[in-house]
């Protein structure tokens, strides 16, 4: 709005009335604060909302939002209808970024440690101390000795934080606690792309799904999602069919109109059945055919015929041959797969396998199938390369050895989100100077030396280069859509800072100004769906927007060559003797804590998990005919045993867990990370083996197996379920009502 | 004396085969009328608040078992018993369909509660505390009701005023889908759809005369506003 003598006039009046009305209050002084003159943004008209289009930091599918703001606070976050990637829509997760902005145990200032490294007793420093004290401890190290780690960073910031390390001469290294890498490689080695593929779910008829929980929590839920809703009831088109290949019950599973059980780690078997019977019984795409197999037909496949895959993966012929021809005859179909069939030690061979089945029926780069992804328009590296387990056992071994003589640490929480096993925790805390920047004290950054208060995601300038995209070049831009809280600064102004101090080549100014010449550069394309003349008009539009993206950028290049099809199997193998340790242990992102990140945010911890309906726990999914043999009942208390450790949860007795199997979510198990998530639930992390995937050196969180303890306790398991009465479920009155249209 | 009919009838389709259980229409209903924080121990005591709500069901036992999934709300009755049974006009039922609940009205007697067939009403046992910094984010909006008052789903009232106001000053009629309530805005797959039952044209009324259509608890007679679309299974035993 313009600033007119008027509008001014009209502002002053209601501060006015605003000031006599918030007298009567309870807080006079805080309410004045926020509502005086001087503090009003140019854009801030009392009583009136304004609306910002960001980027969500909540979840690394880099979905674009719309924040609303009402006098300098942000009240609500919405999906922005216009990015491409999530059309408007949202998760649960991304709508409690609010919490993370307001969380009421955000670092106000920076701290220097005053007491034993852990004991959590720090001083606040002023944030010119820290900068210097920053600036003199980077220059006096040696920087071959200095690692900065972060979350995976797409985009204006990874590109910082990169260009950093290259400078001073350090080593940026990218914190996944569950890896992509198995997934990543596996996208490499069947379809030849840097990036991930986006999943045409909504044009799909048949959707093939081993083992990824897609509709929860891999890789893009939300978009996932919306094409879901099409697949289902989109108009003018037939209801679609979901298989879902799965050794565990996720929410994608439930969401199936079959679940195969398939036995943990061998669903690539199970993939390569289905191509013996496409292959075989020439249902396929020849020429697919003959290169998947190099030329000798089913004859190269003879290891997975269906009454041997049998054996192996539980699943029946008939079953296979089934599912074999009804992925062949309803077209377009496609098949995908992650979560447990990457998690264990055989993940890129069961990967690759799945995957190739695209080629069979002609969905590879098709509508209604596997969709590729351009590279970005931006020189900013994307969240692929990301440290595999292997990687992060060798910088364990080099603090060991004395190394590492500094590390910087930035939204990434190793401590807690790699496996104890691995020795992290105790090899970090010999590192002898430590800077963490957190909005939140977490276990990392509860062991730094300096901490300093990192803005948020809705604090601060960057952008995100979504990997994958919507099959088009996206870039959405991200501005702060309220003030830094108390003392907070951007990483990224800071690290600029610093270098300049340093005197390393690395881009003069803010991250805003950054920024905006990347806008400058997809200024002077000129294409896509914001163009200017003016890098200025441009900037405006692309803030405006969220974003820019060209609908007609997409991949070019050759048609991927399928890959060979391997002719033996490769099984999975565990931790812990079948005999000492029954059980296969099944480790699975929460719907809302999704690894653990999320775990200091009341709402989330509030949010029923969607099949158990359990609040603010961690527990453990027993069968329950299983669990009734071992005379295990609900909120029992057992002791869940691995090789590597032992944690207590309460029993949740689960319909839909293998009898062979337990499953615990991540997420909880916090020392630190504020008020909502310390001292609550167990960390599953804690007794995983640091067993690795073969070929890529990926974490294998499925490898690891389990006994379980009665201890004699129990406890009253918070849960939405019984919260209020169930409905009557009968034939004439059923709740849900179910139709075979 | 002529009576001016109703412009509008409030309503809203649910449709279950698109629903996957996801949760994002909690939050964001959280999010969008201050909902007090549930804490761990008001779901000990069954008292945690959720206006809109996904119940799960079980069917069968491993291998052959199944979960599905309803968000429940209120269900905005056209012959609502949570009513009449108000001593104080605390609840009633406005022009447009709406089941209204008038807070200050509210003397915390709980039979609207209580004589609720779908078990969408959620009584205030606490005086709602927030954390000062996250009182920051609460809605100006909407009311923060104390203890002792009863509250629940009002299709987000504010979004249905906001949004009149703002064709009213552009001198126009509202269009269909030109806003939401917090749950349908934020579904990823579609599943809730929001509108005005009264026009023939919106989404909401061609939705509702899809053939699965189906309401919750019919045989009640509470005649409600939201209507389901049924779950398809083709492998269901029929």
């Amino acid at each position: 709005m313009e600033v007119t003598r008027r509008n001014f006039l009209k502002a002053m009046g209601t501060v006015t009335l605003g000031t006599v009305v918030f007298n009567a209050c309870r807080w006079p002084e805080e309410e004045l604060l926020v509502q005086s003159p001087w503090e009003i943004p140019e854009d801030m008209v009392s009583g009136v909302d304004t609306f910002y289009a960001t980027q969500c930091g909540q979840c690394p599918d880099g979905a674009g939002v719309v924040v609303r703001v009402v006098e300098g606070r942000a009240k609500k976050i919405e999906g922005n209808p216009d990015f491409p990637l999530n059309r408007g829509k949202h998760s649960a997760r991304c709508e409690a970024g609010l919490q993370a902005l307001y969380h009421p145990d955000r670092i106000q200032t920076p701290l220097r440690r005053s007491g034993e490294r852990g004991s959590g007793q720090f001083t606040p420093i002023s944030w010119d101390e820290a900068h210097q004290e920053l600036v003199r401890e980077l220059r006096s190290r040696n920087a071959s000795q200095v690692v900065l780690v972060t979350q995976p960073l797409p985009g204006h910031l990874g590109k910082v934080v990169h260009d950093f390390a290259k400078a001073y001469g350090g080593q940026h290294i990218q914190f996944e606690p569950l890896e992509r890498t198995v997934l990543r490689r596996a996208v490499k080695e069947v379809f030849g792309q840097d990036r991930l593929p986006d999943f045409d779910i909504g044009k799909a008829q048949y959707v093939l799904s081993f083992g990824a929980d897609f509709l929860g929590t891999w890789v893009s839920p939300v978009r996932h999602s919306i094409g879901y809703g099409e697949f289902r009831q989109g108009e003018g088109r037939r209801r679609g069919t979901l298989v879902q290949v799965d050794s565990h019950f996720s929410l994608t599973t439930a969401n199936a109109d079959e679940w195969v059980y398939v036995r943990p780690g061998t669903e690539g078997i199970l993939a390569l059945s289905i191509a013996h019977v496409i292959v075989s019984e020439g249902l396929g795409d020849r020429a697919a055919a003959d290169a998947l197999t190099g030329g000798a037909g089913a004859q190269a496949l003879d290891a997975f015929r269906p009454q041997r895959a049998e054996q192996l993966t539980g699943v029946p012929a008939a079953k296979v041959l089934e599912i074999a021809r009804a992925f062949a005859a309803n077209r377009p179909s496609l098949a995908l797969g992650g979560d447990s069939p990457a998690s264990h030690t055989n993940g890129l061979f069961n990967l690759i396998a799945i995957y190739s089945l695209n080629y069979l029926v002609g969905s590879v780069g098709k509508e209604g199938g596997v969709i590729f992804n351009p590279a970005s328009p931006l020189a900013v590296p994307d969240s692929s390369s990301t440290a595999t387990l292997k990687e992060w056992q060798g910088l364990v071994e080099r603090m060991r050895r004395g190394e590492v003589s500094a590390a910087v640490v930035r939204g990434a929480n190793p401590v807690h989100g790699l496996p104890a096993a691995t020795g992290f925790g105790e090899a970090f805390r010999q590192v002898p100077y430590i800077v963490g920047f957190a909005t939140v004290m977490d276990e990392t950054s509860a062991l730094a030396d300096l901490v300093l208060p990192d803005t948020t995601y809705l604090e601060e300038w960057g952008s995100v280069v979504p990997d994958p995209g919507p099959g088009h070049e996206v870039v959405g831009f991200q501005q702060p859509v309220v003030r830094p809280l108390y003392q907070a600064r951007s990483f990224g102004d800071e690290l600029l800072s610093v270098s300049q101090e340093l005197g390393l080549e690395l881009a003069q100014g803010t991250m805003r100004e950054f920024l905006l010449e990347g806008a400058g550069k997809l200024q002077g394309l000129p294409r896509g769906s914001v163009r200017s003349a003016t890098v200025e008009g441009f900037w405006k539009g692309v803030l405006q927007r969220g974003g820019w993206w060209d609908v007609n950028a997409k991949a070019n290049g050759d048609a991927p060559r399928p890959p060979r099809l391997p002719t033996q199997e490769k099984l999975p193998s565990y931790t812990g003797s079948p005999t000492e340790f029954p059980f296969s242990l099944t480790v699975f992102r929460s719907l809302s804590l999704a690894e653990g990140q999320n775990a200091h945010l009341p709402w989330l911890q509030a949010l029923p998990d969607p099949l158990t309906t359990v609040v603010w726990r961690t527990w453990v999914e027993v069968n329950t005919r299983t669990a009734a043999q071992m005379g295990l009942k609900l909120g029992d208390m057992v002791e869940v045993v691995s090789p590597q450790g032992r944690i207590m949860v309460p029993v949740y007795p689960h319909p839909a867990v293998h009898p062979d199997a337990v499953a615990i979510p991540l997420g909880q198990g916090h020392t630190a990370y504020g008020r909502y998530a310390q001292d609550r639930g167990a960390n599953v992390l804690s007794i995983l083996a640091p067993a690795v995937e073969g070929e890529t050196g990926a974490l294998a969180w499925g490898a690891t197996r389990v006994r379980l303890v009665k201890t004699g306790e129990s406890i009253d398991l918070a849960k939405f379920e019984g919260m209020v009465p169930a409905f009557p479920v009968s034939e004439e009155e059923a709740v849900i009502q179910i139709t075979t249209l | 004396m002529t009576t001016e009919r109703p412009r509008h009838k409030w309503g809203m389709v649910v449709d279950i085969d698109r629903c996957t259980g996801c949760e994002a229409c909690v939050v964001a209903c959280e999010s969008e009328n201050n909902e007090p924080i549930s804490e761990e121990g008001h779901f000990l005591q069954r008292r945690a608040m959720e206006w809109i709500h996904v119940q799960r069901y079980w069917e069968g036992e491993f291998p052959e078992v199944k979960a599905r999934f309803i968000p429940v709300l209120c269900q905005h009755c056209e012959n609502a018993p949570c009513e009449p049974v108000c001593p104080v006009y605390a609840t009633y039922h406005n022009n447009e369909g709406l089941n209204v609940q008038v807070y200050n009205r509210c003397v915390g007697t709980r039979y609207c509660a209580n004589n609720c067939p779908y078990q969408v009403r959620f009584f205030n046992h606490w005086e709602p505390v927030w954390p000062e910094s996250l009182r920051n984010q609460l809605n100006s909006d909407v009311t923060v009701r104390s203890r002792g008052i009863m509250e629940k789903c009002t299709f987000c009232v504010q979004r249905i005023r906001r949004a009149e106001r703002q064709a009213a000053q552009d001198g126009r009629e509202l269009k269909d889908m030109e806003f939401q309530p917090a749950c349908a805005q934020a579904c990823p797959t579609s599943a809730l759809v929001f509108g005005d039952l009264n026009n023939q044209d919106s989404k909401v009324s061609r939705m509702a005369k899809d053939q699965r259509h189906y309401k919750l608890l019919e045989e009640l007679g509470t005649g409600p506003n939201v209507i389901y679309l049924k779950k398809v299974d083709v492998n269901a035993h029929a």
